[in-house]
């Protein structure tokens, strides 16, 4: 025992040099921006892994309601879908006596295809820098800038990827603002969240002669190549509108249950580079 | 407080000083940069104990980091001289030595005492420059900024060493 004792008053500058160097070390990675970053997408790869094993036993006790969800949601879009097949037969035959269908085929039915990911950390609990990661990435041929849905409405924009995993920045961050509209009119505002309750977003910047009701649906507009027209956002709940802004402000209530999130969809658009392009000025 | 003591708390804070207001600000060529706050490590005397000697340097990194708004940087380099230092001099120095015997050109001999100096120096830059660019993305940049701070640190230390030698004996 004496001994050891006397090893270590011995040997007390080790100890006390391992000592500052990790302090030091963890205080140049907190507080260095640069340092910071440079550590986490090397370590958001070995966290990715972790929350993955805990969120596949977690997902399993919410299968029940994502199901009733989904099934919610496929029945809503069947409806759609039937109604607007009735509509385009109706339309078809009154506007074009001949079949045009087959020309429609040679062009691409949409811009968007989409990728199924899942949830595996999820931080919304916090006011100022919520993120969300999922277990895709690169090799499944997610990139940055890719909008992320859920199956009841707009999730996010994915902006870091590493080989397995992804990192999401939510509407529920208030450092990101898409772009949306009234569903069914052409009156266009930016999301922006105040970093309170995870239920609500405001919709703002929406012209003074916009016209709305509440109870209207708030969709995506389809300005950005992020996501697609007309993506559910929320509902609008109330109107205010500040002293002197030119502009009304909506509070929306969101469809995503981000407290819940654990499915989500990945919007992968195929002619993004063709219209940035088109969009900056440059041929293909 | 005997006088060296008193000096050398003074040394620590017009070191401290010169380095925030003047040298950090020195971007030569815009490679170089002069560390001479490692000037008072290097002068505490040979047998001052270990563990104040990384205390001390250790504290000098965490105040140029305070304001150079660098945390955690200049700590984590100074840490590993302090720590490095009794290796050194075990290497550059003589065995045998009295209380308060400090390097310098007169006791180590001007050429042992700059090798002492450009080891000290080199691990400090070097190791300085991998912790701010943590990567080696840029060896080209990366290698010429090491090159420059350790050219300029070594002259400005021994500049410092010879006015410093002068000054004490008027």
């Amino acid at each position: 025992m004496r001994n050891l004792v006397n090893f270590i008053l011995k040997n007390v500058h080790w100890l006390l040099f391992f000592v500052l160097a990790f302090f030091s070390f963890y205080l140049s990675i907190h507080n260095n921006e640069f340092q910071r970053s440079k550590y986490l997408s090397v370590f958001q790869e070995i966290a990715g892994r972790v929350y993955q094993v805990s969120n596949s036993i977690e997902s399993y006790m919410n299968l029940k309601t994502i199901n009733s969800d989904l099934i919610q949601r496929v029945a809503v879009l069947e409806q759609e879908l039937r109604t607007s097949k009735q509509e385009v037969e109706v339309l078809s035959e009154l506007v074009y006596p001949v079949d045009v269908r087959h020309f429609t085929d040679a062009y691409p039915a949409g811009a968007y295809s989409f990728l199924p990911a899942r949830v595996v950390n999820n931080q919304i609990a916090r006011t100022d820098n919520n993120y969300i990661t999922l277990n895709k990435g690169t090799l499944a041929g997610i990139k940055e800038d890719m909008g992320v849905l859920s199956p009841t409405g707009v999730v996010g924009v994915v902006v870091r990827v590493s080989p397995h995993f992804s990192k999401v920045i939510p509407v529920l961050n208030p450092k990101y603002h898409p772009s949306c509209k009234i569903k069914g009119t052409n009156f266009f505002g930016t999301l922006s969240w105040d970093g309170e309750d995870s239920r609500y977003i405001s919709l703002k910047e929406l012209p003074q002669h916009a016209l709305f009701n509440i109870g209207d649906t708030v969709v995506t507009s389809g300005f950005s190549t992020v996501f697609p027209e007309g993506v559910p956002v929320g509902v609008v709940e109330t109107t205010f509108k500040k002293k002197g802004e030119n502009y009304n402000s909506l509070k929306v209530k969101l469809f995503t249950n981000f407290s819940a999130l654990s499915e989500v969809l990945i919007a992968v658009n195929a002619l993004k580079n063709e219209q940035l392009n088109v969009e900056k000025g440059e041929s293909e | 407080m005997s006088k060296t003591t008193i000096q050398r708390i003074l040394l620590f804070i017009l070191l401290v000083l010169l380095q925030i207001w003047l040298f950090n600000n020195i971007h030569l060529f815009g490679v170089a940069t002069p560390f001479v706050y490692l000037y008072f490590i290097l002068k505490l005397p040979v047998k001052m104990n270990r563990n104040a000697v990384l205390l001390l340097s250790a504290l000098m990194g965490l105040i140029i980091d305070i304001f150079g708004s660098t945390l955690g940087l200049n700590m984590f380099v100074m840490a590993i001289i302090g720590f490095l230092r009794f290796y050194l001099l075990k290497l550059f120095a003589p065995r045998d030595v009295f209380e308060d015997y400090a390097p310098s050109f007169e006791t180590l001999g001007n050429f042992m005492f700059v090798r002492y100096v450009g080891t000290l120096a080199l691990i400090h830059v070097v190791i300085l420059h991998l912790m701010e660019s943590f990567t080696l993305f840029d060896p080209v940049n990366l290698g010429l900024r090491i090159t420059g701070s350790f050219i300029l640190t070594v002259v400005f230390i021994c500049a410092f060493e010879s006015i410093n030698i002068k000054g004490f004996k008027k």
